[in-house]
């Protein structure tokens, strides 16, 4: 397979006269399955074989993807590719280039305790299984409830011009839990993900009974809730809300594609726009996590990049073209989800450092305003107009939890917005997610609990 | 790559079913798809990417004693990978629970002829046209404005075919073809940024005006740029195609899904007949509706498209059924089973949502506002909660309307509110309608909607 892709990267270069061609070869198998209140809805299983190309000529790029290893369709594929590429380069104004990239030779193995591959499709049955009953159990006020399982493994084999060869394994374990409530014509719902990158273990810790009863509270406790009231108030953050607030408000706008394209980063750099309590990471190493891996889909290593310190925009996420054009190191954010599309910029597991005070004194410190533990949906905009969906969330009142709260949302412009943070706890979690940007990609967020003193809560009443 | 023939793609479905019942499936199923896709890609301002995507595969969806598996392959040209697919399907259905309400595949019947799907000017079109298309588009973006930055955008067409097969005797074929010219912008001054701007064109035959596209979507950024803030309160708002599809894809479309009925999760349930929106909103579910983005000849289980009402004057009228939940509720499909290519199984989803057009055009909607919003572009829609249809989301931007005016953008304004009672507040159903994705619609007027300003 390593022969055929530098044959065809050797076709691009030799003779369509590309300067980089890249092929990544993708052996992909996939389990998953729905269950719907007990029921199987289906148990599925799927192969993928496929190769994405692509290449630079004169300064733009080509990409083909195709679902084959056959010698004479990649030939065809990267005959195309170039072509196109060429044909698009006549309007160039600024050619594309791409910044160094040491050349690596590596196999990269992954390691389960519990290969997702042999463990038989009854058993993730019985998980999802006994996920459904520890739900449905919970209160006859739950009327519905579902668990959809997903697992990936195979192998991405990439090879480029510039002397890199890496064969890596894939591994993802992913469930989503929702369960939805009805109670006197008030209709609730509520969600929750696990996600891996380590194996089926995953079960061991967010055990199926636990997980089921976890989900359902979370539609009950909304039953009785009330619509908060509209406008500005200081909100205490839990690590999940955080998480999702670090990605969405933050971390589209680090990631440099998005900077180039006008995002109100780009010229921010080196400058504060946070208080001191302020830092951020974007770190594709963490073992196991959801969103980590060794080398991207360009064949970089994987960096802990520090985006936010103390307040201070500190650093990008990159893949080899924005890094060249901001005179920095790619930092291994190029990912693609399959071979049927291109790398480009995405996070990995993305957080803000915890710092010294504990959730109670956050708490503590809000007369009139609202704690938002767990999200529902989250959006960024250029602009640095951020919104993220609340799924819990509780009145604080003189500086106690008070009643129930549903169908919040928090919404503010994230350079105003950091500043006001104004109090970080010590504790810490990570929790997985997808993030849609076109393609979608497994990653991470989270954080610590935190204050802000003031942010736009949307609501009704 | 040469596309596939008809025969070809219908014989791999025929074979695949005959394989699985011959290993003792009781029902069997397979859908095969080719997608063929060329784009020429804009990014930071210029054209400097393509792509050529070429993917097919083969979904096969087994019953045993009542349990269901699926498995699928990307690898149609090797006749051991859909061996080996169809034996991972009954495999996975062995090792799945028997399902007490399944009730087999669906059933031979005829289809309709769809119009304006496939246009052979599209598939003749050459990577030197899409480029041009696209450099049209980018200039007239670049003259409206210095102002305007066009961040990313693009031309693509492409080609798909499906097939199906059953063990009832289905046996379907239909090939069509998709445009697609779009571009996002954003407009800068000083340390001003825009929210993202986008316009686009897209349908099945060829009919662009890149020129248009760059100009709106570049008129819109500018006018973004000075803002004002509203205040807190509830008002009239006007919700254009971009903030409807968005915000119906998440509330109002589950709800009328039949699973979402038979799983407590609408408020819906016992609602036929019943008034549940204001008497100007009539909405049906076409499938068959000429040129439409989902106008195929059947849905994912090989059961034709039809025309479904599913509100008349504000009564709901129907639910939308695939060949599971219709029969489960002794019902006819209506043609809903929607597929993710050949990836997945097939799930209740909308063909084309199609609000039908009241009298009065966009101008005359806005003359009669005295105190009111536009809303173009919605952020966290998918936030709503998509069993109560509450929701809470940000205008980007919002554009303020004083006495038929336009007066002035304003950012970070929040909406929030209940499907269910917005609809019964919809004032005026504009006559300008348009096709975004399932939706076909005009812009629609709305009282009393909760405004949070900055």
């Amino acid at each position: 397979l390593k022969d055929l892709l530098t044959k065809i990267n050797n076709t691009a270069t030799q003779k369509f006269g590309a300067k980089y061609a890249e092929a990544r070869a993708q052996k992909l198998y996939k389990t998953s399955l729905t269950l719907k209140e007990e029921r199987v809805e289906a148990a599925k299983q799927g192969i993928e074989n496929g190769v994405a190309i692509r290449v630079l000529v004169n300064g733009a790029w080509g990409f083909a993807s195709v679902g084959s290893f056959d010698d004479a369709i990649l030939e065809g594929a990267v005959s195309d590719a170039c072509k196109m590429a060429e044909l698009a380069s006549a309007r160039l104004k600024m050619p594309i280039k791409l910044a160094d990239a040491k050349g690596i030779n590596d196999r990269v193995l992954s390691k389960p305790k519990k290969n997702p591959a042999d463990i038989l499709m009854e058993e993730k049955i019985k998980t999802a299984l006994a996920v459904n009953k520890a739900s449905l159990g919970f209160d006859n006020r739950i009327k519905s409830c579902s668990m959809d399982y997903f697992d990936l493994t195979g192998t991405s084999t990439f090879v480029n011009s510039e002397g890199t060869c890496i064969e890596q394994d894939k591994l993802y374990v992913w469930a989503r839990i929702t369960a939805s409530a009805l109670s006197g014509g008030v209709f609730t719902f509520s969600r929750e993900e696990i996600g891996s990158t380590a194996g089926y273990e995953l079960f061991d810790t967010q055990v199926p009974d636990v997980l089921g009863v976890k989900v359902a509270k979370l539609a009950i406790e909304q039953l009785d809730a009330k619509s908060p009231k509209g406008g500005k108030f200081p909100v205490v953050l839990g690590p999940n809300v955080v998480g999702v607030f670090v990605h969405e408000a933050f971390g589209h706008l680090a990631e440099a594609d998005l900077a180039l394209s006008g995002g109100v980063l780009a010229n921010n750099l080196g400058k504060k726009i946070g208080s001191d309590l302020v830092t951020f990471y974007d770190d594709g190493t963490i073992e196991g996590a959801f969103g980590a891996f060794k080398y991207d889909d360009e064949g970089v290593p994987s960096h802990k990049t520090l985006l936010i310190k103390d307040g201070v925009v500190s650093g990008l996420m990159h893949n080899r073209e924005t890094a060249q054009k901001f005179k920095a190191q790619p930092t291994g954010n190029a990912r693609a989800e399959d071979f049927r599309v291109e790398p480009i910029i995405r996070m990995r597991c993305t957080y803000m450092a915890p710092r010294e005070q504990s959730p109670e004194e956050l708490i503590k410190g809000v007369k009139s305003g609202y704690y938002f533990k767990s999200f529902r949906g989250g959006q960024a905009n250029l602009d640095g107009t951020f919104q993220v969906g609340i799924q819990e969330g509780y009145e604080i009142v003189k500086g106690e939890l008070g009643a129930a709260v549903r169908n919040a949302s928090i919404s503010g412009s994230t350079l105003e917005t950091l500043h006001k943070v104004d109090g970080v706890g010590k504790d810490f979690m990570l929790d997985p997610g997808r993030c849609g940007k076109g393609q979608t990609a497994f990653i991470s967020d989270g954080g610590p609990h935190i204050r802000i003193s003031e942010v736009v809560v949307g609501g009704s009443a | 790559v040469a596309v596939l023939e008809k025969n070809i793609l219908i014989s791999l479905a025929e074979n695949a079913v005959k394989a699985a019942l011959k290993e003792g499936a009781q029902d069997a199923e397979a859908y095969v798809y080719e997608g063929q896709a060329s784009n020429i890609g804009i990014e930071l301002g210029q054209i400097s990417k393509t792509n050529r995507i070429i993917d097919r595969g083969l979904g096969i969806r087994v019953a045993a004693n009542k349990a269901i598996g699926f498995a699928y392959t990307n690898i149609v040209e090797d006749p051991k990978a859909i061996e080996k697919a169809v034996s991972s399907a009954l495999s996975a259905a062995r090792a799945s629970k028997p399902d007490a309400d399944w009730n087999g595949l669906p059933q031979k019947k005829p289809y309709d002829v769809t119009h304006k799907t496939f246009d052979k000017k599209i598939l003749a079109l050459s990577s030197e046209d899409l480029v041009n298309t696209a450099a049209t588009m980018l200039d007239a973006a670049g003259q409206v404005d210095k102002r305007v930055f066009p961040i990313e955008g693009g031309v693509g067409s492409a080609c798909i075919a499906n097939a199906i097969a059953n063990s009832n005797g289905v046996t379907g074929f239909d090939r069509g073809t998709i445009i697609e010219c779009s571009v996002a912008t954003l407009a800068k001054e000083g340390n001003s940024v825009t929210p993202v701007c986008f316009e686009f064109n897209a349908g099945r035959t060829y009919n662009l005006d890149p020129s248009w596209i760059g100009r709106e979507a570049a008129k819109l950024a500018v006018s973004a740029l000075k803002t004002k803030s509203v205040e807190t309160k509830s008002g009239k708002v006007i919700l254009t195609q971009f903030a409807l599809q968005d915000l119906l894809s998440y509330t109002l479309i589950n709800s009328i899904r039949a699973d979402s009925i038979q799983r407590d999760q609408s408020p819906f349930k016992g609602k036929l007949g019943e008034k549940v929106a204001s008497e100007n909103l009539t909405i049906y579910d076409d499938g068959l509706f000429t040129g439409g983005l989902r106008t195929w000849a059947f849905d994912g289980e090989g059961v034709p498209h039809q025309k479904t009402p599913v509100i008349e004057k504000g009564i709901l009228k129907n639910f939308l059924y695939d060949n599971y939940s219709a029969k489960k509720d002794g019902k006819e499909s209506t043609g809903n089973a929607s597929r993710a290519g050949y990836l997945s199984t097939p799930g209740i989803d909308t063909t084309n949502f199609h609000i039908i057009p009241g009298n009065k055009s966009s101008d005359e909607m806005l003359s009669e506002v005295n105190d009111g919003l536009i809303v173009y572009y919605l952020q966290g829609a998918h936030s709503s909660n998509p069993v109560s249809g509450e929701f809470s989301v940000v205008a980007t931007p919002a554009w303020k309307i004083k006495n038929g005016e336009i007066t002035h953008c304003s950012r970070g304004v929040m909406l929030a509110g209940n499907i269910f009672e917005l609809l019964k507040n919809i004032s005026v159903v504009g006559a300008n309608e348009r096709q975004m994705g399932q939706l076909i619609s005009p812009w629609i007027q709305v009282e009393n909607v909760r405004v949070i300003g900055q």
